[in-house]
């Protein structure tokens, strides 16, 4: 596919032209910092470096809550698709791959959800690639990068006067059409930048030997060890832009159906209508979002269920840090 | 040997004479700019403690959820001690188990306000109590510590540890006589009125994801069960809606009328920077003035709202 150029200048009257066909979802700045909003002047998309907001775009597709359906006279609706086609801009490669990932859950023509797939469908993701990792992140050595490309239809990398852009699927192969083609020089600068935005330290790990410890160390006491600061609170799984738990309840009193992001973090997830809880500490708990992340989905789709954002290496209250506590528990480095 | 050396040392021993089965305190994090809690077992770990500006926590948050009976040593500072003193009153830890070990403070930092004030990636952050040392592309850059003390700690009124069995080091109030302070939320929120307030108050806990970091980080919410997790009946709604998120606020700052001991832990974990303090000070402030208590005062009076006499004045005890 044919990549292409956007001068700095250009930049604003391109995402204006896209306006006119699509709505599009973009990081701005307010005082509370930065988070995805539908923007109505291309002068709100705001990404500096390599800044993302803490609050994940999974919730674009995923909301914290969104009604199933409502019963209304006896009769039951849905909520009404998105009418007009989306473009997320500014996503970085850490939660693009997320929602790539997530299509493994949600978005599979024999297991369909609806609800999932009837946002994806309409949206284009047009990433932004970080020129040098933010402090906190490890993507480079998940099976990502800063440059990653999976759930991405066109990446962007930022040159000095303009923006490469390079189309990955049809969609954004059509949505860039328009653009001035690239020159080898826009090609060898992006090139340039892609390579020296890993961090040289970093390696990639090892998840199918990860894998196999976590399962050797599964009934050792070895998980209390690990979860003894832990507070028990949702930051790490609610902020992690793959963490997908749900609970669906009925709020009777307006008579609808609801699903809310859950977390295998709080102690009520696991507690059944006895009484009884299967994970009854924080050591369970904590198991659970270990071997979720790099033992279950390593198992499923032989790939990582951490995208090495490092939201909850950076935002946990304690300072929890997931790499710290993998390499703990089998000996082998995430770094 | 410096003061926080002879810290180290009092914990080695007590854990070497085996008067204490663990010292809880804090201990390097992972990544610039913070510091995680510690559970140190043996005495020979002791070195690995530390404690400045970066340990956001109040770990008086782990002793209720550790066995009654174990024996444990704590390093606190003010707010930590008086944790422990209004826990101690709840029933909810034996002091006679505790070796409270007081420390001297210098106010704890706001990482974030750090990491936005200058450019570029943080390699490496040193609090010497003074002032903050970054290294950022290799070069050394100095910050002022005042500027970004978090608001809790610019209006604390107890530095000294409280009820402890020994204070290592000399405590002395954070001087903060310095003019170009902004004044703090409280004190910016106090100015509106109270529509513009409850403007305010919405604009907060608009941004809440209901995380419970806040609770989970609080040592005076303890509840076996907090009210928004009891299902049977349910009493809070589990979508998330701007009425059931003021909700959760408001019933939690009410339920720290009182107790709440003013570390300000919960605006320190709460991912979306939502300001809770100003509530649960005002709280506070109202039961000194009403009732002229003050949390972590002393070992004996109960919380006024935990207290029944059958003498009480109002009705609804007789």
């Amino acid at each position: 596919m044919t990549s292409k150029v956007i001068k700095k200048d250009a930049l604003n009257k391109t995402i204006t032209g896209w306006m006119r066909s699509y709505d599009v979802i973009a990081p701005v700045s307010s005082k509370e910092g930065i988070h995805f909003r539908k923007i109505s002047d291309a002068k709100e998309f705001t990404l500096q470096g390599n800044q993302k907001p803490n609050y994940p775009p999974k919730s674009i597709f995923l909301p914290q809550s969104e009604v199933l359906f409502e019963i209304k006279d006896g009769s039951y609706s849905m909520p009404e698709a998105p009418k007009r086609r989306q473009i997320i801009l500014g996503m970085r490669s850490c939660d693009a791959r997320a929602a790539w990932l997530l299509d493994t859950v949600f978005n599979q023509a024999e297991e369909l959800d609806l609800y999932w797939a009837r946002k994806r469908e309409k949206a284009l993701v047009v990433s932004f690639g970080c020129a040098s990792m933010c402090s906190s992140g490890f993507c480079d050595t998940v099976g990502s990068g800063p440059f990653g490309k999976e759930g991405s239809d066109v990446m962007v990398t930022e040159l000095d006067e303009a923006y490469y852009l390079e189309p990955l699927t049809e969609a954004g192969e059509k949505l860039t059409e328009k653009l001035d083609n690239a020159e080898s020089g826009h090609s060898k600068a992006a090139k340039e930048i892609q390579k020296s935005s890993v961090v040289k330290e970093h390696t990639q790990a090892d998840l199918s030997k990860i894998n196999e410890k976590l399962y050797e160390a599964f009934d050792t006491p070895i998980w209390k060890e690990i979860s003894e600061s832990c507070l028990g609170c949702g930051v790490c799984t609610y902020l992690c832009p793959t963490c997908f738990c749900f609970d669906i309840v009925d709020e009777v009193d307006r008579s609808e159906r609801v699903r809310n992001w859950d977390t295998c973090m709080f102690r009520i997830y696991s507690q059944e209508a006895s009484g009884h809880n299967p994970r009854p500490s924080k050591a369970e708990r904590t198991r659970q979002r270990i071997m979720h992340k790099f033992a279950y989905w390593v198992d499923n789709e032989k790939a990582s269920g951490c995208t090495g954002c490092g939201r909850c290496v950076a935002l946990c209250p304690v300072n929890l840090d997931i790499r710290e506590m993998v390499q703990v528990i089998t000996g082998l480095p995430i770094q | 040997m410096d003061d926080f050396g002879q810290v180290r040392k009092e914990a080695a021993r007590i854990l070497s004479e085996k008067k204490v089965d663990v010292v809880l305190g804090f201990k390097s994090g992972t990544i610039p700019l913070k510091a995680q809690p510690a559970f140190i077992t043996s005495a020979k770990d002791a070195n690995t403690l530390i404690l400045d500006g970066f340990c956001q926590n109040n770990l008086a948050v782990f002793l209720h959820d550790l066995p009654k009976d174990k024996r444990i040593g704590f390093i606190c500072r003010g707010c930590e001690s008086r944790a422990v003193r209004a826990l101690a009153i709840e029933h909810q830890v034996k002091r006679e188990n505790l070796y409270l070990i007081g420390v001297p403070c210098s106010g704890i930092l706001d990482w974030k306000k750090i990491q936005d004030e200058v450019e570029g990636p943080i390699t490496s952050a040193v609090d010497n109590g003074k002032e903050i040392i970054l290294e950022i592309h290799g070069e050394k850059q100095t910050l002022k510590r005042n500027a970004f003390l978090v608001d809790s700690c610019r209006t604390c009124t107890g530095i000294e540890p409280v009820g402890t069995d020994v204070i290592i080091g000399e405590v002395h109030l954070l001087d903060l006589d310095d003019d170009e302070l902004p004044p703090t939320w409280a004190e910016e929120f106090e100015k509106h009125s109270p529509e513009e307030r409850y403007q305010l108050f919405t604009e907060e806990t608009d941004r809440c994801i209901r995380c419970y970091a806040c609770r989970e980080a609080c040592p005076m919410c303890y509840c076996a069960e907090c009210f928004v997790d009891h299902i049977m009946p349910r009493w809070s709604e589990s979508m998330v809606t701007r009425g059931g998120t003021q909700a959760w606020h408001l019933i939690r700052a009410f339920h720290q009328t009182g107790r709440c001991v003013e570390c300000g832990a919960c605006e320190r974990a709460c991912p979306m920077d939502i300001k809770m303090t100003y509530m649960t000070d005002k709280l506070n402030a109202d039961m000194k003035k009403k009732y002229g208590f003050e949390v972590g005062a002393d070992d004996e009076k109960q919380p006024p709202f935990a207290t029944i006499t059958l003498d009480d004045k109002n009705r609804f005890v007789s």
